[in-house]
């Protein structure tokens, strides 16, 4: 069984870190054997870091529990998802708190009983809720842009011709393709809008494949992100994911027009 | 509030069509109302896949998936990662950027990036509109197509190449 401790020094005699994602070291300590393992923790570079990184960092070093002074509530919701137990308002050496594990006194005094691996795995209740509400908040965060786009097909079906809307694609399947991918690069959000904005597409008779690159430039290409992509990812990966994935768009559409015709012309 | 902007643009086009050509106004509705009966069904089931993967995947999943390995079994996890993680892309920058810092590969962010453009829990919409065949036929080329677009990421955002498709 393997506990991890964040702590100020990378031994067992460094004092337990209060917080979990500001302390310099996370130290793994294996109770079996008593080896010992300490990790650089993402917080060491200096740099503002989230909680979900040291969370992430523990979960690769395949601990069964985290003893700290503090654990961010988002963060021990993560551990406890992972089958990690989460003790929390510990203090003193890492090698004290280590000892006081082995013997059960930890717990004790928390007044907690230790939860078998298989009970944490079940679907409970709270993780159900938890499931749920989640869910339903992004389900709502993505509903006022859907009932407008419905709004807005609603208004272009009462308002604009069939003729108008395929007037505006050439009839050239290489350069519709090319405007679909296009129009797919200018706008951005949830998939779903672009597969109901492509749907109706085809219904004024918009070719397939200039549908498809639209579909899939929508979600890869993003003019309106890439301020966030070059600051987060750099420059010159921004610019070359999004050319590469903007090409990329007009590949797939051909291939997969080219294919699903295959198909049918062997099946239809 | 800023989500309320659009829909609420919508709604004062709709306003002013009402007043200037109702008969439009009311057709344009009752389009809308037809449309969204259509998809009534597809988005029930979108939900019931949104819980479903929101009680058996935690990002944590996906972060330990993106970035492991090299070659073959780095591009499959980064593509697995892309695939189910879901919410807006401005979500995933910071993690993504920690990742690039912590050595991961750029074009296996590439990968991730691409594979969010399958999106499980929309394929009921997706099939409603363009049938199986299709979306079984975009998913794979989207898939593979990702796997190209990390291949320039490799030769041109890298000085050196690596051993991202060997």
């Amino acid at each position: 069984m393997k506990i991890a401790i964040p702590a100020d020094k990378p031994d067992l005699e460094a004092k337990v870190g209060t917080r979990l994602g500001t302390s310099q070291y996370l130290v793994v300590v294996d109770l079996k054997t008593m080896a010992f393992e300490a990790v650089t923790s993402p917080a060491a570079s200096g740099q503002s870091i989230s909680g979900i990184e040291v969370v992430v960092l523990a979960i690769s070093k395949k601990v069964n529990a985290v003893l700290t002074g503090y654990c961010s509530p988002t963060a021990e919701k993560y551990l406890s998802a992972s089958g990690i137990e989460v003790l929390t308002g510990v203090s003193g050496t890492v090698s004290e708190v280590v000892e006081q594990y082995k013997k059960g006194d930890l717990l004790k005094d928390m007044g907690v009983e230790r939860e078998s691996e298989s009970r944490r795995s079940k679907i409970d209740g709270p993780a159900l809720f938890h499931a749920l509400k989640t869910s339903f908040n992004q389900f709502v965060n993505l509903l006022p842009i859907l009932v407008g786009v419905f709004l807005l097909i609603g208004l272009f079906n009462a308002l604009v011709s069939k003729e108008l809307i395929s007037s505006l694609f050439f009839g050239n399947r290489a350069l519709d393709t090319l405007l679909g991918a296009c129009f797919g690069t200018l706008f951005a959000g949830n998939p779903i809008n672009s597969y109901i904005i492509g749907g109706e597409l085809l219904e004024y008779g918009v070719s397939l494949l200039a549908v498809t690159a639209f579909i899939i430039a929508w979600v890869t290409v993003g003019l309106v992100q890439l301020p966030a992509e070059i600051s987060a990812l750099g420059f010159r990966f921004a610019l070359v994911r999004n050319a590469a994935s903007f090409l990329m768009s007009i590949v797939i559409a051909f291939t997969t027009v080219g294919v699903l015709n295959f198909i049918k012309g062997l099946f239809f | 509030m800023r989500l309320l902007v659009f829909p609420a643009s919508v709604l004062l086009i709709y306003g002013i069509l009402l007043v200037m050509m109702p008969d439009r106004a009311l057709l344009a509705i009752r389009s809308s109302g037809k449309l969204f009966l259509i998809i009534l069904m597809p988005l029930s089931l979108v939900f019931i896949l949104m819980v479903i993967l929101n009680l058996f995947l935690k990002p944590t999943h996906i972060a330990q998936c993106l970035g492991k390995g090299a070659g073959i079994k780095g591009i499959i996890l980064s593509a697995t990662a892309g695939v189910i993680s879901m919410g807006p892309i401005y979500a995933w920058y910071p993690m993504l950027k920690t990742l690039q810092e912590k050595g991961v590969d750029s074009s296996l962010i590439a990968v991730f990036l691409g594979n969010r453009a399958v999106k499980p829990f929309l394929l009921p919409i997706m099939i409603s509109y363009f049938g199986w065949t299709y979306v079984l036929i975009l998913v794979v080329f989207t898939i593979l197509g990702s796997i190209g677009v990390g291949y320039c990421v490799d030769v041109l955002v890298k000085e050196k190449p690596s051993n991202y498709i060997k």
